[in-house]
């Protein structure tokens, strides 16, 4: 089993804590994004699985043996690096094979297994090629063909597309897709573009500030995200966020007020103060509105316009709308469907449930 | 544009005076050398040796064991390199790649060393080497001067240039130090090792001080000692000789220099930059 298993693990650095209590399970061959903002601890979270920093307190366990105290080469690792780390003074046939050397492996297998790796990331003809004559997409694809060269079980990558262009990013998550089919390693993603996330992950674990948010696969945390920071993280532009208060079988949104079904009555048991989420591509631009607004702000970013709209009650809120012909100048506020809301804590920040298939649901934390 | 080049003028001017007062004493010394001893009296500034006579030389390669005193001191500025170059990578490389106790407290103390005059150093280091039994040998020139704080410090700065993931990928690959050392390190530092092992060798070739202590007997002699002979009262005043000696003293580390100095201005610029 090459699982990894986090055990109450935390890193500081003298007195600044930069991951809290981790406990996480990343399973066998799954794809498991390690997301959230720049000094979230997702890069620590991925060196600490490399052996590159030392865990504070707590137990990392891999493939079920505690690895504290392993040196990071006695892991057998695989690990792209964001600057991709290939050796300037070396040509990409001997970066690739770098690892295969000192592993003293046989040439022939050395030679079978990084012609192999060249064929699937199309880099045949640059074996003699040093990084410095290499664009930053075969650079990319280097970096890739050098770790997987070694077949290791675990694959760790830490934000390896940052350094593309947009087009090149979509090109390189989809080889990495295809990568991890083949082999399906345990791999280990670090990023903090939520596109990213989405489309790669069997699952999404967010971080902030060293703790962790909500760990689910990637249409769970957009649905039902666990609390305000991950509706707010995820998706963009990001959930729109209400205060909203509930009263007599009803939900006021400024001075808006609609009927809520039974089923979210349920979830909301006794609250009286909430906060309402929505997308901004669940919203509805109305003549006839819910919820009163006017609009400030149209962007059109050529497949949709996202509108901004400042509600009665003061707040302001966005609304992206797809279809190229509609009106939104005549729009005089917002319609939702409660199939797409999310409620949070006023206090917390917590999502407090969610419906699903006409069943009620209290944890959204996912798993 | 006047006032550019007036400005111009403003920043060159101190700097040619300064290349003056920098390369006179060795237009001097050519001059000399090339000079008999009539023209060094009669016409002792004067730059132009007219007319230019090599028998300044001729005298030196004819009678004076010039090549012993060569050998004597490429044997000594040789090991000395080499010895130097190797602690400095070592201990440099040390500081770069291991994380112990007390790290920045020890590498601050060697820089300390820089700042002891070597005055004071003198006296220990000949009673060493007097109970090791190596003065008026080379050991006990070279064996005070293996190790160099000035060479770990620009060493560990050319190290620091090296991005850290490098080292953390070849590690990864369960490279042990001295393959990390070996395959990745002194690879991508070969310039800065040529340049301060340059600058270790023109150094020990040019010491007088030291050698001068140790060294008793005119067999051992190094170049410089050789070269006091000509102008102490033992050898008398033959300065058209001595100046022969001393511009040949010189060629070797000039050229070495010249060839060498990019690698040597990259070294220090990275030192300045990069700390």
């Amino acid at each position: 089993m090459n699982s990894i298993v986090f055990e109450n693990v935390c890193k500081s650095y003298g007195d600044a804590k930069i991951v809290k209590s981790l406990n996480l399970e990343i399973k066998e061959g799954e794809r498991l994004i390690l997301l959230g903002p720049s000094g979230c601890g997702k890069t620590t979270t991925l060196r600490m699985i490399a052996g590159l920093e030392d865990i504070t307190s707590g137990q990392l366990k891999m493939g079920g043996r505690v690895v504290n105290d392993i040196a990071p080469g006695e892991r057998n690792i695989a690990m792209v690096f964001q600057s991709y780390a290939l050796f300037p003074h070396l040509s990409v046939w001997d970066n690739i094979t770098f690892g295969l050397h000192i592993q003293k492996l046989p040439e022939a297998e050395i030679k079978k297994r990084a012609d192999e790796a060249l064929e699937i990331l199309n880099l045949r003809g640059y074996e003699n090629y040093k990084p410095k004559q290499l664009s930053g997409g075969q650079k990319q694809r280097v970096a890739l063909c050098r770790a997987l060269v070694k077949q290791s079980p675990y694959f760790l990558l830490d934000e390896p597309l940052s350094n593309l262009d947009a087009q090149l990013r979509q090109q390189a998550r989809t080889e990495l897709v295809r990568i991890h089919e083949i082999y399906k390693p345990t791999m280990i993603y670090v990023t903090h573009d939520q596109v990213e996330a989405m489309t790669v992950a069997d699952r999404i674990v967010v971080l902030k500030d060293g703790e962790l948010q909500q760990i689910a696969a990637p249409d769970t945390i957009y649905r039902h995200p666990a609390n305000t920071f991950v509706a707010g993280f995820i998706g963009a532009p990001s959930m729109n966020i209400l205060k909203a208060r509930f009263n007599r079988d009803c939900i006021c949104i400024g001075k808006a007020v609609l009927p809520v079904p039974e089923l979210w009555r349920q979830v909301i048991g006794q609250r009286r103060d909430l906060l309402l989420g929505i997308r901004p591509e669940h919203c509805r631009l109305s003549e006839d509105a819910a919820v009163q607004g006017s609009i400030t702000y149209v962007e059109n970013t050529g497949n949709q316009r996202t509108v901004e709209l400042q509600l009665e009650s003061g707040e302001n809120i966005s609304v992206t709308v797809s279809d190229r012909n509609a009106d939104v100048q005549n729009s005089s506020g917002i319609c939702f469907s409660w199939d797409d809301v999310s409620l949070f804590d006023v206090t917390s920040g917590r999502n407090i449930g969610y419906i699903e298939k006409g069943e009620v649901f209290t944890d959204a934390m996912g798993s | 544009m006047k006032t550019k080049t007036h400005q111009d003028l403003c920043w060159h001017l101190p700097l040619l005076v300064a290349v003056f007062i920098q390369l006179w004493p060795i237009v001097f010394m050519v001059s000399t050398s090339l000079k008999d001893m009539d023209q060094i009296f009669q016409a002792t500034l004067n730059p132009l040796p007219l007319p230019p006579t090599l028998n300044n030389y001729l005298t030196v390669l004819g009678n004076f064991p010039l090549f012993t005193y060569i050998y004597n001191t490429f044997f000594i500025a040789a090991f000395v390199t080499v010895f130097k170059v190797l602690t400095s990578v070592l201990a440099a490389f040390a500081f770069i790649y291991y994380d112990f106790k007390y790290k920045e407290t020890v590498f601050n103390s060697m820089l300390l060393t820089f700042f002891i005059p070597i005055t004071v150093l003198i006296m220990p280091n000949y009673l060493l080497m007097s109970r090791l039994d190596l003065l008026n040998t080379p050991w006990g020139v070279m064996l005070p001067q293996f190790v160099d704080g000035m060479g770990v410090f620009l060493m560990r700065q050319t190290m620091r240039g090296i991005p850290k993931p490098l080292l953390e990928a070849a590690v990864l690959d369960n490279a042990g130090p001295l393959q990390v050392l070996r395959k990745v390190v002194l690879p991508l530092i070969k310039p800065s090792i040529i340049a301060v092992g340059i600058l270790f060798f023109i150094n020990s070739w040019n010491e007088y001080f030291w050698p001068l202590l140790v060294l008793q007997d005119k067999e051992t002699y190094t170049l410089p000692l050789a070269l006091q002979m000509f102008i102490s009262a033992e050898g008398g005043s033959e300065w058209g000789i001595a100046m022969a000696v001393a511009t040949l003293t010189s060629l070797p580390p000039l050229a070495l220099y010249l060839v060498c100095q990019k690698f040597i201005l990259n070294t220090f610029m990275q030192s300045g930059v990069k700390g």
